[in-house]
């Protein structure tokens, strides 16, 4: 059992005289405030073993799924705690600095270590992948879900 | 329309005005989030040392082996700190404590607390208060098994471009009984801060 999903913010359309205006707000307040970065990311859903991973994923980052790719998702149970480990690879010829997390879930669904699990920062050279691996807190854990999100280049918002 | 105008003109300066003021905002953000501030021990380091360590320990076959039946009763002695900063150690011992607690496959004495609970065990005896025959007994309690113990260092070098700091956390698993080291574990960190050309 477990689940995965990618998420990216969708670009809005707005009219070219707000986006005129938008413009220069930023324009005029980056000499002050940077400013805030998107950071949504890519996450999962509830997934079961054999299940059609990409029906899982959900896309909150349209720009940052384009430059990432998920794959074998695998799950297995070490020492009675749940073990996730799935493939993270780059579609972008840069270097991207990314953050991912895993959630934890019990069999009827509640989260377990809620906002508890560190985001663990990631790089990826360009073309790269590299393998994430999870290991649930407990062994009430079944189902999962994981996040991959942009690092912010200025510490400004989380 | 000169209505109009005129509303965009004030809306802009205010804009243009607002733009470049200094002031402070307090905001509350993800405590577990990436944090980049600046490149001295941050809580990133501390909370992905934490979940490696505890990981790599519950995924090793020999915790296995020892956990299958049992909860091995441990003690963590304080992490040595070879490193040029200062760094709360009992902070990072105690993440990596509260995690193996809070998994259920391991128990903890907490050496830090001795005094207290014999000032509490004494109060109980000799106060004249307690009951007597309701009074927590002396010498019942469980010795540790297991010892964790570890050392952090650090490698930091820089030039008038880079700095680079390098951290290696190192952590084991002593026997008490038989003074085997049972499971060790070492986990890097490599942070760099460097100039950018451009800033935005």
């Amino acid at each position: 059992m477990f689940n995965s999903k990618i998420t990216t913010s969708t670009s809005k359309k707005v009219t070219s005289s707000l986006a005129m205006i938008l413009l220069s707000t930023m324009v005029i307040a980056g000499c002050a405030n940077k400013t805030p970065p998107v950071t949504a990311g890519t996450g999962t859903s509830a997934m079961t073993q054999g299940d059609d991973f990409s029906k899982h994923l959900e896309v909150h980052n349209a720009d940052l799924a384009k430059r990432l790719f998920i794959s074998d998702v695998k799950s297995r149970k070490s020492n009675d705690l749940l073990e996730i480990n799935l493939t993270l690879t780059s579609r972008y010829e840069k270097s991207q600095k990314l953050q991912y997390h895993f959630n934890w879930f019990d069999e009827a669904g509640f989260v377990i270590e809620a906002g508890k699990t560190p985001w663990v920062p990631v790089e990826l050279h360009g073309k790269q992948s590299t393998t994430l691996r999870g290991l649930a807190p407990n062994t009430k854990v079944s189902t999962f879900s994981v996040y991959v999100r942009e690092i912010p280049e200025k510490a400004y918002e989380y | 329309m000169n209505k109009l105008a005129l509303v965009t003109t004030l809306g802009l300066t205010l804009v243009f005005a607002a733009g470049c003021a200094n002031k402070s905002v307090v905001r509350y953000g993800d405590a577990t989030a990436v944090e980049t501030t600046d490149i001295n021990f941050g809580s990133t380091d501390l909370q992905k040392v934490a979940a490696q360590m505890t990981d790599s320990l519950f995924l090793s076959p020999v915790v296995g082996t020892l956990t299958q039946n049992t909860r091995p009763v441990m003690f963590v002695e304080r992490l040595k700190n070879k490193t040029s900063e200062h760094i709360d150690t009992e902070s990072i011992t105690d993440s990596i404590s509260t995690k193996l607690l809070r998994s259920g496959k391991f128990r903890f004495v907490d050496m830090g607390r001795v005094e207290a609970a014999r000032e509490q065990l004494k109060f109980q005896h000799d106060g004249g208060m307690v009951d007597p025959s309701k009074a927590t007994q002396f010498g019942r309690q469980i010795g540790a098994q297991y010892m964790l113990y570890g050392n952090l260092s650090s490698i930091v070098k820089s030039n008038q471009d880079k700095t680079d700091v390098y951290y290696k956390f190192t952590l084991r698993l002593m026997d008490l009984e038989s003074g085997l080291v049972e499971w060790a574990d070492e986990t890097e960190i490599r942070k760099t801060k460097a100039k950018e050309s451009v800033g935005w």
